[in-house]
């Protein structure tokens, strides 16, 4: 068993199994759209929950996904292990370590995605100027007005949302959204995704809480870290 | 708050003699650049003018439109272009005539042709792509592609050929294109959480590319498992790049999803 666990084949087998699953998920996704179209919309546990075990017949692939993960990740952790036993050289050190480097990365966006997944929230919807919002955690959004930029034939070129956000009935930040420039507070960011003009001039707004984000971008740097040295050195090598 | 579907609006902007003018302008120079790069068929260092020209129309192209050529086919095959031109005259700078060349030059002006018969989109940057987070994922995502491009012909020299040090390069290619994708799929993630307030979602694109970050994560892997090296392997390195090109061209145009522009 831990020879299993230990070995690099298993670590290129499991790694061949996602890719065909994963394969397999990108022709059930559009195929069965009714089964996935909510799949995004709030977190994923919610989606397993309520959709997701009750369609098994388009959803295995998502859960053997799953399953395969799970065994990557007690691959990498017991290899990971296994590497930084015994003797350590400096001639050596940093061949060693940047390997390590990459895999905590990636452990760290398994555990960002997991976060996500099962902790926060997403909400949507659309806010007519001068409308309050109530959010989860005591908190309350509210939408002041929108800003449309236009050229001189009159398309939109760009846009923006005043907003203020208050918690326990107490102003705690408000500033203006436009497209990649979202709010964040408290690990709640709230993103300006679209105007409707349909019944007055409105912002089509998302609020969202992701535990996980910051573990992704930690995973993110360190991977990338642990990529470049490992480059680098392999580079020399050969 | 009720949920309700969103459409992103993508504005083209420019007025029509100008636009007219600018894509005369690009007909003329995709003419000119695939004569340019098959002279290369003769020695590979003779791509260079093609290489100045080609990132002179980019940086022509840059200043009209105020953004890197960078959003649909007409534009990212054109930057393939490019990069595999940039990318296949480094790796082969002392190669005289063969199969490297007879590969990666008739590849660039498959390239350059598809671009030509693609529709350009003239105007600025909608206005969710207006971020150096997109630039920076998308010029990475190509530069990788091109490596992932040159790693697999060297995959073919090693084994029509037996080249020496052929399989030595595939492997330095695709580690370096494997750098490059991954730190591109990262800077996609924060790109898409300042847009979208997820780093990932799950939709056909995304799941290709994370296709593709697995099989070369397995590739790399692979090498190092005792008796896999030689053949299994560099045929590995081969079928990642048909399975890069899918995920480029072959999901955006089978496949619905939010990746496209």
């Amino acid at each position: 068993m831990k020879t299993f666990f230990l070995s690099l084949k298993t670590t290129v087998w499991t790694l061949f199994a996602l890719v065909c699953l994963f394969f397999i998920g990108s022709y059930m996704m559009p195929a069965h759209r009714e089964v996935f179209a909510g799949m995004n919309d709030d977190i994923l546990f919610r989606w397993v929950k309520h959709t997701a075990s009750g369609e098994l017949w388009s959803t295995w692939w998502f859960f053997a996904a799953m399953a395969g993960l799970v065994l990557l990740t007690i691959n990498t952790i017991a290899c990971s292990l296994q590497a930084i036993k015994g003797r350590w050289s400096r001639n050596d050190f940093l061949l060693r370590i940047a390997p390590q480097v990459i895999h905590i990365g990636f452990l760290f966006i398994l555990l960002a995605h997991l976060l996500g997944a099962g902790w926060g929230y997403k909400l949507s919807g659309i806010m007519p100027e001068g409308a309050y919002a109530p959010l989860p955690e005591d908190k309350v959004l509210q939408l002041h007005q929108v800003r449309v930029l236009t050229d001189s034939h009159g398309s939109m070129t760009d846009w923006s949302a005043e907003v203020s956000l208050y918690e326990n009935n107490q102003l705690v930040k408000s500033g203006m959204l436009g497209p990649n420039v979202p709010l964040f507070y408290k690990g709640t960011g709230i993103y300006l995704k679209s105007l409707n003009f349909d019944r007055g001039p409105a912002a089509v707004l998302l609020v969202a809480k992701d535990p996980g984000a910051v573990w992704a971008l930690a995973g993110g740097v360190l991977f990338m870290l642990g990529s470049i040295t490992l480059l680098a050195l392999k580079w020399k090598k050969t | 708050m009720p949920f309700v579907s969103e459409q992103y609006p993508i504005d083209l902007i420019g007025g029509k003699s100008s636009r007219t003018s600018i894509l005369l302008v690009t007909v003329f120079m995709e003419f000119i650049l695939i004569i340019l790069y098959l002279i290369a068929l003769y020695r590979l260092r003779l791509m260079l003018p093609a290489l100045v020209l080609h990132a002179g129309f980019i940086l022509y192209t840059a200043l009209n439109f105020g953004r890197i050529p960078l959003i649909g086919l007409h534009d990212t095959l054109g930057f393939l272009a490019f990069s595999i031109g940039v990318v296949s005259v480094v790796a082969g700078w002392d190669r005289k005539r063969d199969l490297f060349s007879y590969i990666t030059v008739p590849l660039i002006a498959l390239l350059l042709v598809g671009s030509a018969a693609s529709p350009s989109m003239p105007g600025a940057l909608p206005p969710v792509l207006k971020t150096l987070w997109f630039e920076l994922h998308v010029v990475l995502s190509f530069l990788s592609y091109a490596l992932f491009a040159i790693g697999a012909v060297f995959g073919i020299l090693t084994l029509f050929l037996h080249e020496e040090r052929a399989e030595l390069n595939q492997y330095r290619s695709l580690l370096l294109g494997y750098a490059l994708f991954s730190t591109a799929m990262i800077f996609g993630g924060i790109w898409a959480y300042l847009a979208w307030g997820a780093y990932w979602l799950w939709t056909p694109k995304e799941l290709w590319t994370t296709i593709v970050w697995f099989f070369y994560s397995l590739y790399l892997h692979a090498r190092l498992v005792r008796g896999w090296t030689g053949p299994k392997v560099v045929w590995m390195g081969i079928i990642g790049f048909a399975i890069v090109m899918f995920t480029y061209a072959g999901v955006g145009l089978l496949m619905k999803s939010s990746h496209e522009f």
